[in-house]
């Protein structure tokens, strides 16, 4: 554990900040959490997160709490490289050393980020996989977007990967719009893992599951952790999820973080109004 | 090629105006340049229906010159319908250009599903009809996307499409219109010309033409490049065996070639006749014999 830290967080992240719309001087200062809003009043813009700093070390799963609206999709999507923010800067560290400063990647680089050190898993199984294909051919496409050719080893790392996220081999060539939520998740995971991502990164992936369904896709990421070590970043607006999985949270509002730390101490005792809320309603 | 370098012959020539010219020649030119990358030009209105072949038309039309020996084929047949209206209308549009049947003679081979048996050798000019020039099309349905894609030279779609083929059928069961790489780079749709023929656009001493009409698109495989059709390492690919029961090569019931790609014709008795595709290499054979 010494070692790792030693070796610097996956993702380092400083005043991140991204604004929708033209954007002014004042953007930043009119909104956020004092303001009860994220839309500037002088412009108009949306500012869906600003000054956002914090560090995801190797191994460690980092929950993102927040009401709707509040910022955790915007996050995810900037560390995600599907979107680039105003302001801020975002370093994510190579296991190998190589470390890239995300905000200012060129499209061809983050292309093979995201082909090959990142696995992003969404709430929406039509956004995360291909209904048109089966699903090993959903894991093949990450292991050919890395280059491999080999028919027989696609195959056989699918395979693995379906046991890995406990989805039946037998429904292999079976097209995702056959499975049941849980499985389409289960699969978004095998996809996301296949080609040994460095971050993982979950957005709201239990949502609107039945709760035995998603205390099997929980313990199924908590066992992912513990076996392959890889760095996560679990958004959610569920207590709950954050309590099981994530050691560290943040707490979004009005795209601020308003609270971020240990999430035992959270739980015990938050500082915001907003989380002593959240705390109180969940007992 | 070199018809494409022989400039100032096109006036009055070749039913094409001079800008529709020059237009489909810098087009080309650029395809060239850039093998197997679409190039966008301004497709014309011709007097046949689109999906006739306009594509192809229009560039016999840019490039044809009264030096050249055109020869028009469809489906291997120099003689079908549309093999004959076209050269028709071509012949019609360009004064004094001839014509010809034989492969070996001609110096611009226009053509639908085929490429000639007969090796092509340097100084001759193929030019496809293109139904559907991008071989993303069957997996993107967005053409903004498609265009990325092949920018990032991301044909991982086109790969889950080829892995799902082996898993169903034990082979890629493309039959036509085989996805090849070219130079490395670009990926292209050949035109619906059958496995068979893919190898034969491999370091060829020729220039490949291609012009899709109705979608307004031009793509080149220039004289000895490299064209690989995409398969998997340990799935190679391979061109129809035509084999009979017994596992022997089967031969063309006139000419007797064990070599050439075969129709299949059912025959009243219930069985089935095997002969040439390209009637003018089975031909030369039979007066060869
Ligand atoms: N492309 C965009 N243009 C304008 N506003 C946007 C855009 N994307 C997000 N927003 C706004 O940014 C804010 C944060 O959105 P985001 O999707 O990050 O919230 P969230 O916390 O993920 O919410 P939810 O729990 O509903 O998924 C919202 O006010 C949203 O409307
Ligand atoms: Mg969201
Ligand atoms: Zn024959």
């Amino acid at each position: 554990m010494i070692d790792r830290i030693q070796d610097g967080p996956v993702i380092e992240a400083q005043g991140l900040t991204r604004i929708h719309g033209r954007g002014c001087p004042d953007c930043v200062r009119l909104t956020g959490d004092v303001h009860g809003r994220n839309v500037c009043p002088a412009c108009g813009s949306v500012v869906a997160v600003a000054e956002v700093s914090f560090r995801l070390w190797p191994g460690e799963i980092l929950g993102v709490m927040g009401e709707s609206g509040s910022g955790k999709s915007s996050v995810v999507r900037l560390l995600h490289l599907d979107d680039r923010p105003s302001a801020g800067t975002v370093r994510f560290r190579e296991s190998h050393g190589r470390a890239h400063d995300l905000a200012s990647i060129d499209e061809a680089e983050a292309r093979r980020l995201r082909d090959t050190r990142f696995g992003m898993v969404h709430q929406n199984p039509h956004l995360g996989l291909n209904f048109g294909v089966s699903a090993g051919g959903n894991i093949a496409e990450r292991l050919l977007c890395c280059g491999e050719r080999r028919f027989h080893a696609i195959r056989e790392a699918a395979l693995g990967l379906l046991d890995r996220t406990e989805v039946p081999r037998a429904r292999i060539d079976h097209q995702p719009g056959q499975f049941s939520g849980g499985m389409q998740q289960r699969l978004q995971i095998a996809r996301a893992l296949a080609p040994n991502p460095e971050l993982l990164l979950l957005d709201e992936v239990t949502t609107g599951l039945d709760l035995s369904v998603q205390a099997r896709i929980l313990d199924l990421i908590l066992s992912i952790q513990r076996d392959l070590g890889v760095a996560m970043v679990v958004v959610t607006h569920d207590l709950g999820v954050v309590r099981l999985l994530a050691g560290r949270t943040m707490v979004l509002r009005h795209g601020r973080v308003v609270e971020s730390g240990l999430t035992d101490q959270i739980l015990e005792d938050p500082q915001h109004p907003y989380t002593q809320q959240l705390v109180m309603s969940a007992l | 090629m070199s018809a494409l370098l022989i400039a100032g012959t096109a006036q009055r020539f070749g039913f094409l105006d001079d800008f529709a010219v020059r237009e489909i020649r810098r087009g080309l030119l650029k395809a060239l340049a850039v093998p197997g990358y679409q190039v966008p030009y301004a497709s014309r209105e011709m007097p046949i229906a689109r999906g006739f072949g306009t594509g192809g038309m229009q560039i016999t039309l840019a490039i044809a010159t009264p030096l050249d020996r055109l020869k028009v084929i469809d489906q291997g047949a120099d003689d079908s319908v549309n093999a004959v209206s076209l050269r028709r209308f071509i012949t019609a549009a360009c004064p004094g250009l001839a014509t010809t049947t034989r492969t070996a003679e001609a110096t611009l081979i226009q053509t639908r599903h085929r490429v000639p048996e007969r090796a092509l050798t340097a100084g001759q000019t193929m030019v496809y009809q293109v139904p559907y020039p991008d071989p993303l099309q069957i997996v993107e349905p967005s053409e903004r996307k498609r265009r990325l894609a092949h920018a990032h030279g991301d044909y991982a779609r086109l790969w889950v499409k080829l892995y799902e083929d082996v898993v169903r059928f034990r082979e890629v069961s493309i039959s036509n219109r085989y996805p090849a790489r070219v130079a490395g780079r670009y990926v292209i749709d050949p035109s619906p010309i059958p496995r068979w023929d893919l190898p034969k656009l491999h370091r060829s001493p020729v220039a490949h033409l291609f012009g899709a009409g109705r979608e307004k698109k031009l793509y080149a495989v220039p004289p000895f490049t490299d064209v690989e059709p995409l398969a998997f390492d340990d799935v190679p690919f391979a061109v129809e065996a035509f084999r009979d029961a017994a596992g022997a090569r089967r031969r063309c019931a006139r000419c007797g070639a064990g070599d050439t790609y075969l129709d299949q014709i059912p025959q009243p008795d219930g069985g089935d006749r095997w002969q040439c595709n390209d009637q003018d290499r089975c031909a030369e054979r039979m007066e060869e014999r």
